[in-house]
């Protein structure tokens, strides 16, 4: 990565600085441009979150990602890009499997954006960084896919089902929502991310909270009829204000019941299996 | 004329049972297209994702938490090519061969026809088994697969009984359980002057209840179990069983491996020997792995959750290992109940044994059977409900799901003894009868 030229090392940092998790999208942004480009080979941006979830410093996929003036020129041009007025997320449900609702509206949508959309392939990309404890099932998103709720879904980062958080690492998703007149219901736009928890670490107090920090929200579009060879996705931040944390509690075990459990457990299991053999002995 | 009327009459059953299977398939169809929640079952999602990996040429383990044998996978490569519910079908039809196993094994062993076909309903027609086919489980494969084990071995066809079972064990691991059981029986006396096993036949009910004495025909000790054991297992059936069996376990395996690597070996086969899983099941142990996956476990521990299960299953072979079907249905629940990981799929294991046992019980279903079927489902929708406070509601419950899980022990526990007080121990192959034996059995 070191050995990228100006522009990409630029259209790399903004995008790691932009992907980071500690570092608001917005805060990266401002001071640096809020439209990239990539080739259209490449399906995620997700995966320069993996790096920042799991402390790597590089990646290869950054040098891919090029918002180079040459390339983005002309594409960017003479098009009025719909803009983001209004973002909500709500955490829905109870229990271990909540789902994450995001409201999204676009601003002047009525004629603008039937105008954008009728001249450019466009989907709205939501990257949502999980927090420890929670996860999202990529085979489950995959569905959402085949019924054609997502156009496209990807996991990054620890995608162990099974393991609880003591043992995992952070993961992030990102959807990829196909806008279309038709999937427009008065601009507004309802996405559904169903979450699952983790069994948290051990703690007396017997829940463990689960913060959620903001999205980052992008819009991806290319022009309807775009020539194969050099074909590319502008990408444009939506710079999304932050959105209330969404906090969930996960009921946990209780580190002072280690001894109790264990014994009673063994006693138990060692008086039925002692009945039954002394059964095997009398009947 | 009497054949022929129990003919179509299995074959009736058959037929409704094929019906309401196909029935719910098409159901289950219907609900996953339009309903959020899904009928199928996730493992049926990962099973037909690994088939679809094999069917692009790669590897069943791309797909994440697939832990079978690439068999499954390649039994299923037609859900990629034909129609996604493919398995189901397969898998509800392995489901209508144990009902006919289950008719040929008590056929075999001389029950009467109308209580042949209430024992046949009895795994036909239970909720609980036509909707793990239906819904896209595996286990009815492993199911078919044991019960005709056994009646190859009832047979005499013993090479072909090491065959499936050798197979079967690389399938899904837990019937090794049954390997003790098996080459016991395979002893001296198991083939007569003929080469063929001497069935024992079953005989009217008053003549159980009357014939107390017989109830203490079999071995009576430990140590004359365990000397008849020693002396009695070294045969050529036995060695040969045991050779060919083990044999068919290794090849598959090393296949397998040779294919696929260690990714194989670790999901589909260590995996589930050292498996612990920390979140809620039916385990007693569940709690206890999850406050202790933070630090892991000592030596001691891990012995204390091994020895009853290690206790049970070597008094249950050795009290009842000639009974073999009674031995093999008590080893299946005493190996669910007393397992580190439990969930509602494991009750399929033993729910196939049930009807072989059913003729030699004297427990009435008024009321004793009924207090039986009560407890084991009231201490399961018990444990159910604190399940779904702590999973759907989000509330700490783990104590009281824990505490759960011990009664629900302690009620699959009383079923056994009720069981075993209730039935009549019948050897499954007849003992040539020596001088001084107590041993009388009728012979086929």
């Amino acid at each position: 990565m070191a050995v990228a030229g100006g522009p990409r090392l630029l259209a790399a940092a903004w995008i790691f600085a932009a992907a980071a998790a500690s570092l608001p999208l917005e805060q990266a942004g401002r001071s640096q441009k809020s439209i990239n480009c990539m080739p259209c080979s490449r399906t995620y941006i997700g995966d320069a979150y993996l790096h920042t979830l799991t402390d790597h410093a590089h990646h290869r996929g950054l040098a891919e990602m090029s918002d180079s003036d040459e390339l983005c020129e002309g594409l960017t041009d003479d098009v009025e890009v719909p803009t983001l007025s209004e973002l909500q997320r709500q955490l829905v449900g109870e229990g271990s499997h909540r789902h994450l609702v995001y409201s999204v509206k676009f601003s002047a949508c009525q004629d603008a954006m039937v105008n954008f959309l009728n001249g450019y392939d466009a989907c709205l990309v939501i990257v949502e960084k999980l927090p420890n404890g929670v996860f999202a099932d990529p085979f489950e998103l995959q569905h959402f896919v085949e019924r054609k709720v997502f156009l496209d879904v990807a996991v990054f980062g620890d995608t162990n089902l099974e393991l609880p958080s003591a043992l995992s690492n952070r993961s992030a998703v990102e959807i990829h929502f196909d806008l279309r007149p038709s999937t427009l219901t008065n601009c507004n736009i309802v996405i559904d991310l169903p979450l699952h928890a983790r069994y948290p670490p051990l703690d007396a107090s017997g829940y463990a909270t689960v913060e959620f920090g903001s999205p980052d929200l992008f819009l991806r579009y290319r022009k309807k009829e775009t020539d194969s060879d050099s074909c590319l996705w502008v990408l444009k931040n939506l710079e999304a204000a932050p959105v209330e944390k969404a906090a969930w509690r996960i009921p946990c075990g209780d580190e002072v019941r280690i001894g109790f459990v264990s014994n009673i457990t063994f006693l138990s299991a060692l008086v039925c299996s002692m009945s039954i053999v002394l059964a095997t002995l009398i009947f | 004329m009497a054949p022929a009327a129990a003919a179509v009459t299995l074959r009736r059953v058959l037929l409704a049972s094929a019906a309401l299977r196909l029935a719910l398939v098409v159901f289950g169809e219907w609900q996953d297209a339009h309903l959020e929640v899904r009928y199928t079952d996730v493992d049926y999602l990962v099973f037909s994702d690994a088939a679809a990996s094999v069917a692009a040429g790669g590897s069943p383990f791309a797909r994440a938490t697939y832990r079978y044998s690439p068999l499954l996978a390649f039994l299923l490569l037609p859900n990629s090519l034909l129609h996604a519910a493919w398995g189901k079908l397969l898998f509800s039809a392995a489901d209508l061969l144990v009902g006919l196993f289950i008719d040929t094994i008590l056929k075999l062993r001389g029950i009467p026809e109308k209580m042949r076909m209430w024992s046949v309903i009895a795994w036909l027609f239970n909720p609980f088994t036509f909707t793990i086919g239906t819904r896209g489980n595996c286990e009815p494969i492993v199911c078919a697969a044991i019960l005709w084990i056994l009646i190859c071995l009832m047979k005499g066809r013993v090479f072909q009984a090491a065959f499936w079972y050798g197979l079967i064990v690389h399938f899904r691991i837990y019937p090794i359980i049954y390997a003790i059981p098996f080459v016991i029986v395979l002893g001296k006396s198991y083939a007569g002057s003929s080469g063929r096993p001497t069935l024992t036949l079953w005989r009217s009910e008053q003549h159980l209840q009357n014939d107390k004495s017989s109830q203490r025909e079999g071995p009576t000790s430990f140590l004359a179990t365990l000397w008849d054991f020693l002396s009695n297992f070294i045969t050529r059936n036995a060695i040969l069983f045991g050779l060919l069996s083990g044999s068919m376990f290794f090849v598959w395996t090393g296949v397998f491996f040779y294919l696929y690597g260690w990714e194989f070996l670790n999901e589909a086969l260590l995996y589930h020997l050292t498996r612990t899983d920390p979140r809620h099941n039916f385990s007693i142990y569940f709690y206890h792995i999850y406050l202790h996956h933070q630090q892991g476990f000592s030596s001691i521990q891990r012995l204390a959750s091994f020895l009853p299960q290690l206790i049970v299953q070597l008094a249950l072979i050795l009290r009842f290992c000639r009974d073999l079907p009674f031995c093999m249905f008590l080893q299946t629940v005493a190996f669910v109940a007393f397992n580190k990981v439990m969930t509602a799929q494991y009750f399929v294991w033993f729910f196939c044994l049930l009807p072989l046992i059913l003729p030699w019980s004297s427990m009435k279903l008024k009321w004793k059977g009924l207090a039986c079927m009560l407890v084991w489902m009231g201490s399961q929708l018990h444990w159910l409900m604190w399940a779904y406070l702590l999973e759907f509601k989000g509330r700490n419950v783990f104590v009281q799901l824990w505490l759960a899980g011990l009664v629900f022990l302690a009620a699959n526990t009383f079923v056994m003894l009720m069981v075993i007080k209730h039935h009549k121990y019948t050897p499954l192959f007849s003992t040539p009868v020596k001088p001084g034996s107590k041993v009388a059995t009728k012979k086929e």
